[in-house]
């Protein structure tokens, strides 16, 4: 059993009506370059590791799409510098670090990939962060945010292009810093799922916003285990404890579930629960359960950057794809910053000699849907702003957006450690 | 921490509409094991399924709770059928082999169905929302989708005891539940009533479903964690007692609600905590017979 095989199936399986089809297409472009350019060079071997299964679905299938879409793109133009046809091995981690360390190990071993993308989770990606690193092999991470992955247990083959949860949270805390003064609040509670990501989210958040508001205190803590389907003896426990407002340290599947419930238990009524993600996947899935003027976090709003000619060029790419009323989510416009990011590394090295493209990405400014952004050198992490808005109705769209006129586009350089100094501090204590 | 009662009142009503929702899901796979003997790895993989048709009917038929309805009863119907012919062609079969190969089987059943429901539905979440208001009462708010699970886990529990009390084919079942031989010795079809009770408890499953859909989508992998909690639920109250599933379900949901209340990071510990005092001291459950172990 080939991985591509792999590929095509978890395609097949994603996309009965629309997805499957118009994808299947693509993956057959993939595919094709192998086929017909019988005078190729070497192909670039590409993995990619995200959740078709588990609470981390809902996300990958952006990821997926835009890197088989990107891919198809890159091989109708011969692959990397034309003359390097990008070879795709698939694998889905199902949401579990012991599977995602698996499939990395077998995706690197047996199909001899350069460079992995993924994973869906932090817990999966410091999982396959150690492999990377013993095998070198590169590691570009478009969703998976824990701040551990460029700090304490950072790789120099691991590149970072979503905010990491230091400044993700961060900016949240920018935020709900100004709103706590205004409201005279005092108290939180925070919920969250029990593992790596939500847990750095929260540390993370903690440490911005007690520096900014030290007088308003958390006075319970509740963790839930990934995967829960029944959110109400929290949601009422929750109540129980009278917080001024609730931070939510939330992704995926469950953050949906939670939202779902959490309205009709009367949570958004009692208090007030900023600072949850909200991307495209939230906004799209809760289109009528989301409380408008709710606040919320977005890593990459495709609706916001529209002014960004790698953003316009993408939405025409994805429209074209899957059809006008077709949107590409947060985790999709990442995923494609990630596969166009080492395109232009390899451009730049002017070969895909893994060391000679690590170098070539080390410090590089690259164009994204985000705009131009540059990788902090000591730690590979891209700085690309967080954007902190209110869900809000506009016409242009079927489904609620955080809403453009009031969206707060939150710097790196505001959020993340102010001097490469402290940053290689911690690295060094993993050393 | 003091908490006033109007939330303690709160917290109780999530614990008992939690307990009725894990009520729906285990009642299927107590009854199946009472009466067959047979473990059913698959029954929370069976509620997934019964879900997925669900919706589809849904889809098909709606928008609007009438319909909704109409789906539910549409998809316990096509589970219940789905039931009666797996127990004919496959579960038949495995009535005298070990426990070992019952698991095998019905976990390969997980597998197979998982997979079936991948190429029919593909990975995305289905789910059906109704969006409900909340209920603002005892100086707090409850969602009233709540009662509407309690009163469906009381109906249900209370149709059971009646249908095994005051029904011949209930008194048929229970009967079978003690010696299957005597049973076919007063020349009952047995094989009948097994497949109509693996078509019940599939059919239960599906209504669990139903009632699941309006709260939490339905994804692949949730099964996984459904079942869990299920047999945690049948182990405390006994395997094969209904009235212990009850019992159990209401133990093990309140206990839950208002460990999170008061120490949220160890609810489900103590939840497993009460399984393993139960299996170490009463390994047949709290209203299960000795006999059975």
């Amino acid at each position: 059993m080939s991985s591509n095989w792999k590929l095509d199936g978890f395609v097949d399986s994603v996309s009965r009506r629309d997805f499957l089809v118009r994808t299947a297409g693509v993956a057959a472009l993939v595919m094709a370059p192998r086929v017909v350019r019988a005078d190729a060079a070497e192909p670039y071997r590409l993995g990619l590791l995200l959740s078709a299964t588990g609470a981390g679905a809902n996300y990958s299938e952006g990821g997926i799409k835009a890197v088989t879409n990107a891919v198809a793109e890159i091989n109708s133009r011969g692959g990397f510098l034309g003359k390097h046809p990008v070879e795709l091995h698939f694998r889905d981690t199902q949401s579990k670090p012991d599977t995602a360390a698996r499939e990395a190990r077998d995706v690197i071993t047996r199909d001899k990939v350069s460079a992995v993308i993924g994973t869906w989770s932090s817990a999966e990606a410091l999982a396959v962060e150690e492999i990377i690193n013993e095998h070198k092999v590169l590691h570009f991470a478009a969703n998976s945010n824990s701040s551990r992955l460029t700090h304490e247990n950072f790789s120099p083959w691991f590149f970072q292009y979503s905010p990491d949860t230091r400044m993700e949270s961060g900016a949240i805390a920018v935020v709900l810093a100004e709103m706590a003064k205004k409201n005279n609040w005092k108290t939180f509670v925070s919920i969250g799922q029990d593992y790596e990501w939500a847990r750095a989210q929260q540390a993370g958040f903690l440490e911005a916003f007690s520096k900014l508001v030290p007088e308003v205190k958390l006075i319970k803590e509740f963790w839930f285990k990934i995967g829960e389907t029944s959110f109400g003896p929290y949601i009422s426990a929750m109540m129980a404890m009278k917080p001024d407002f609730c931070f939510g340290a939330i992704a995926g599947k469950d953050n949906v579930t939670f939202i779902e419930q959490a309205k009709p238990a009367g949570l958004f009524r009692r208090t007030v629960y900023p600072g949850g993600l909200l991307s495209l996947t939230e906004l799209q899935q809760l289109k009528d359960t989301l409380p408008r003027g709710m606040i919320g976090v977005a890593r990459a709003p495709f609706y916001a950057l529209l002014d960004e000619p790698i953003m316009r060029k993408y939405l025409k790419m994805y429209q074209a794809a899957y059809g006008a009323d077709a949107y590409p989510s947060d985790w999709a416009c990442m995923h494609y910053d990630a596969v166009y990011g080492l395109e232009q590394a390899i451009t730049k090295a002017g070969s895909i000699d893994n060391e000679a493209v690590r170098k070539a990405l080390t410090g590089a400014t690259i164009d994204t849907c985000r705009g131009k952004a540059t990788f902090r050198s000591c730690n590979n992490q891209l700085g690309i702003p967080s954007y902190v808005g209110t869900v809000a109705d506009v016409p242009e769209y079927k489904f609620p957006i955080l809403d453009p006129k009031t969206i707060t586009k939150v710097p790196a350089e505001k959020t993340w450690l102010p001097s490469c100094e402290e940053v290689q501090a911690i690295q060094k204590k993993r050393a | 921490m003091i908490f006033d009662s109007d939330f303690l009142i709160a917290q109780l009503v999530t614990g008992v509409a939690r307990a009725m929702m894990l009520f729906l899901l285990s009642a299927g796979l107590s009854l199946i094991f009472g009466v067959m003997n047979v473990l059913n790895f698959a029954h929370a993989t069976f509620l997934l399924l019964g879900g997925y048709i669900i919706y589809s009917i849904y889809a098909f038929i709606g928008p609007g709770l009438p319909f909704f309805l109409v789906a539910v009863a549409a998809g316990c119907l096509v589970m219940a059928a789905l039931g009666f012919i797996l127990e004919r062609v496959l579960i038949s079969r495995m009535y005298d082999r070990e426990l070992p190969e019952q698991l095998l089987l019905t976990f390969s059943l997980v597998l197979i169905i998982g997979d079936v429901i991948r190429l029919i539905w593909g990975v995305s979440d289905r789910s059906v929302s109704f969006n409900i208001e909340p209920l603002e009462m005892l100086g707090t708010f409850i969602n009233p989708y709540q009662f509407v699970v309690i009163g469906l886990g009381l109906a249900v529990a209370l149709g059971l005891w009646a249908f095994l009390k005051f029904t011949r084919y209930g008194r048929i079942v229970r009967a079978a539940v003690y010696s299957r031989e005597m049973v076919s010795a007063l020349g009952i079809r047995i094989r009948l009533i097994y497949a109509g009770v693996f078509a019940l408890g599939l059919g239960l499953a599906a209504l669990a479903a139903g009632a699941f859909l309006p709260t939490a989508p339905m994804a692949l992998g949730v099964d996984i964690d459904l079942i869990i909690q299920s047999f945690a639920v049948v182990v405390i109250g006994g395997f094969g007692s209904i009235l212990g599933t009850f019992v159990a379900s209401l133990i093990v949901g309140i206990v839950y609600a208002f460990s999170i209340l008061i120490w949220p990071n160890g609810a489900l510990a103590v939840v497993f905590l009460i399984v393993v005092g139960i299996l170490i001291w009463r390994p047949w459950g709290l209203f299960g017979s000795e006999l059975r172990t």
